[in-house]
């Protein structure tokens, strides 16, 4: 029974951590909180939901869909709230502040267009098969889940360590000024780490809109909230951070979902934000450097 | 003009609380901290106020100053460990405090009653009592705000470094920024709970966190007026667009959105700028003559300082 907790925790883990990826990502290199993010993770979900309903398509193209819905919404965000604001150099806080704008508005419209009901994925959208292994049980959609979040994992972490791609993603990350003498359109670059994150909160979408079997408009709250929990734990901007933070979050909800109450759940998850931010708000990976932007001597 | 009064009143209440925490809200940002526990603290002093004047069976003034007092003694405990954190991470943390508060209020059901919410609290808070409230505060605000705190406030929220080389001790006006915001959120939700019978859990989730940040912004974040503008503009404007009422959260949003990217100062704090400018000209163009017959330049300068 605790072993089968364990594995259910870490098959949700793995798609709360893709969701978490995109959002340290953009902090890592935007410094920006995206309070829209949830929302992003929402359309991606309603997108795959209805490329599905409509063109009646395989789990593949719902995932595709999913992800390039929200890496468009995703860049459109990054023009509507936040170009403005950095060509200004605003304040950290007028960031947080127009992406909770921005997420009013995408919210409203998403209720509009949903009519607040549960929207479910078509009977038998995705093929129940069951393994049983070791007395354990396991889906094959929960195999889906983690082959697909390690994928974006590894893809992710080449991208950034091993490509010319991401070597500007990172220089743009150190300072984009600099990186702009070195000739580096940090604009551009920008545009695609918002891109890149959005696609990677609409896959999640897709994955969690399938494994739970419910589409609604607000999905993608409590998530955002999950992901502040992760990445705070793991330690801003840090992409391992956010792997084994979005596992631990998943393994302690489930645990806390089968032996105390789902209001529990919660509960523990932003008490453990509230204290690591008091305790050590740089998290578990949190580099010196990071220090000096978090803590004031 | 008395029936249209009566019509209103219940929105007009409506403002001069959310007035409060919008001035809450407004008391730290001014001192350059992003905390947005106000929530939290409101929910502190609504709940103290409504247990005690319906259970405990206390005088509801009696009530409120507890829920005041409570909701300043848990904001300064926060107040020391949040002090040593920057912008973003005083934000993280209050709002996860906030979160804390609304799950304790649903399951601790004993004692808050849960979902249900507690009702039959004793309408006190009746329009005379707010606005003479209201009035206290912004008077109490707007003369601490022209003493030494109020300038040591702008002077760290401008620039932190340059508030650290004059010798101020940043954390230690924002600790008392904090423990201020507590007891005027505190009050605002004790009012609140007197003022409307009953108080329920979602009453102070993050959709009152939103909104007293936005009055905040949208009204301005350096002067007091600006809460009192902008609770009034955001609790008036959902109520004369009814028609609207499906699209109200596209306008809420739509309309923080630019204000914040085009309007960053706020409504009051620009209208205060653009009548500053207006003063400054009238009293550069009366001087002119004199200033072009004493010297060219100095005087006009000097003027404009």
């Amino acid at each position: 029974m605790l072993t089968q907790q364990l594995l259910n925790g870490l098959v949700v883990g793995s798609a709360y951590a893709v969701f978490a990826l995109g959002f340290t990502l953009l902090f890592g290199v935007n410094h920006v909180l995206n309070m829209a993010h949830g929302s992003v993770f929402m359309w991606g979900a309603f997108a795959g939901l209805y490329v599905v309903q409509a063109f009646d398509t395989s789990f593949a193209v719902a995932l595709l869909v999913g992800m390039v819905a929200g890496g468009v919404l995703s860049v459109l965000l990054d023009f509507a709230a936040f170009r403005p604001l950095r060509r200004r150099q605003a304040a950290d806080f007028a960031t947080i502040l127009t992406s909770i704008g921005a997420n009013l508005v995408l919210l409203a419209v998403a209720q509009k267009v949903s009519n607040t009901t549960v929207m479910r994925f078509p009977f038998e959208f995705f093929p129940i098969v069951m393994y049983e292994f070791m007395g354990l049980r396991i889906q094959l959609l929960q195999i889906t889940i983690v082959f697909t979040g390690v994928l974006m994992v590894t893809a992710l972490v080449y991208a950034l360590y091993r490509t010319g791609f991401g070597r500007r993603i990172r220089s743009v990350a150190f300072s984009g000024n600099t990186s702009r003498l070195l000739g580096i359109n940090a604009e551009l670059v920008n545009a695609e780490v918002f891109f890149v994150s959005g696609a990677l909160a609409g896959l999640a979408g897709v994955l969690i809109g399938v494994a739970f079997n419910s589409v609604h408009y607000l999905m993608g709250e409590p998530l955002l909230m999950q992901a502040f929990v992760i990445i705070i734990l793991g330690g801003l901007g840090s992409i391992p951070g956010a792997l084994l933070g979005g596992l631990l979050v998943g393994v302690v909800q489930s645990l806390a979902y089968a032996y105390i109450s789902s209001t529990a759940a919660d509960a523990i998850a932003f008490a453990i934000l509230f204290f690591i931010i008091l305790i050590r708000p740089t998290g578990i990976f949190g580099q010196a450097s990071a220090v000096m932007r978090v803590q004031r001597r | 003009m008395i029936r249209l009064f009566a019509t209103y009143q219940s929105v007009f209440d409506q403002i001069l609380i959310y007035s409060l925490l919008a001035m809450s809200q407004y008391v730290v940002l001014r001192a350059g901290t992003f905390s947005v526990g106000s929530a939290a603290f409101a929910a502190i002093g609504g709940y103290t106020t409504a247990i005690l004047s319906t259970r405990s069976g206390w005088h509801p003034a009696l009530a409120i100053a507890c829920g005041v007092v409570l909701g300043g003694v848990v904001s300064a405990i926060m107040a020391f460990p949040l002090s040593r954190l920057r912008g973003v991470f005083q934000a993280v943390a209050t709002m996860a405090l906030v979160q804390v508060v609304v799950t304790i209020a649903l399951n601790w059901e004993d004692v808050t009653r849960g979902a249900l919410g507690i009702n039959g609290i004793p309408k006190v808070a009746t329009t005379g009592w707010l606005v003479l409230i209201v009035a206290f505060v912004v008077a109490l605000l707007h003369v601490l705000g022209r003493f030494s705190i109020g300038r040591a406030m702008d002077v760290i929220r401008e620039d932190e470094t340059v508030a650290v080389s004059l010798g101020m001790s940043v954390a230690h006006y924002q600790r008392i920024a904090m423990i201020l915001s507590g007891l005027l959120a505190g009050l605002a939700g004790g009012l609140q709970a007197c003022n409307s019978y009953t108080i329920k859990p979602e009453d102070f989730g993050f959709t009152l966190l939103v909104n007293g940040l936005a009055m905040a912004v949208l009204g301005g974040r350096t002067s007091v007026w600006g809460a009192l503008v902008g609770a009034a503009v955001l609790t008036t404007l959902p109520e004369l667009f009814r028609v609207f009422a499906d699209y109200r959260n596209v306008v809420q949003g739509a309309l923080l959105m630019v204000i914040i990217i085009y309007l960053p100062n706020g409504i009051a704090d620009t209208l205060f700028g653009l009548a500053h400018d207006r003063r400054v000209r009238r009293l550069v163009t009366g001087l002119e003559p004199r200033a072009a017959a004493v010297s060219d330049s100095g005087a006009g300068s000097e003027v404009t300082r």
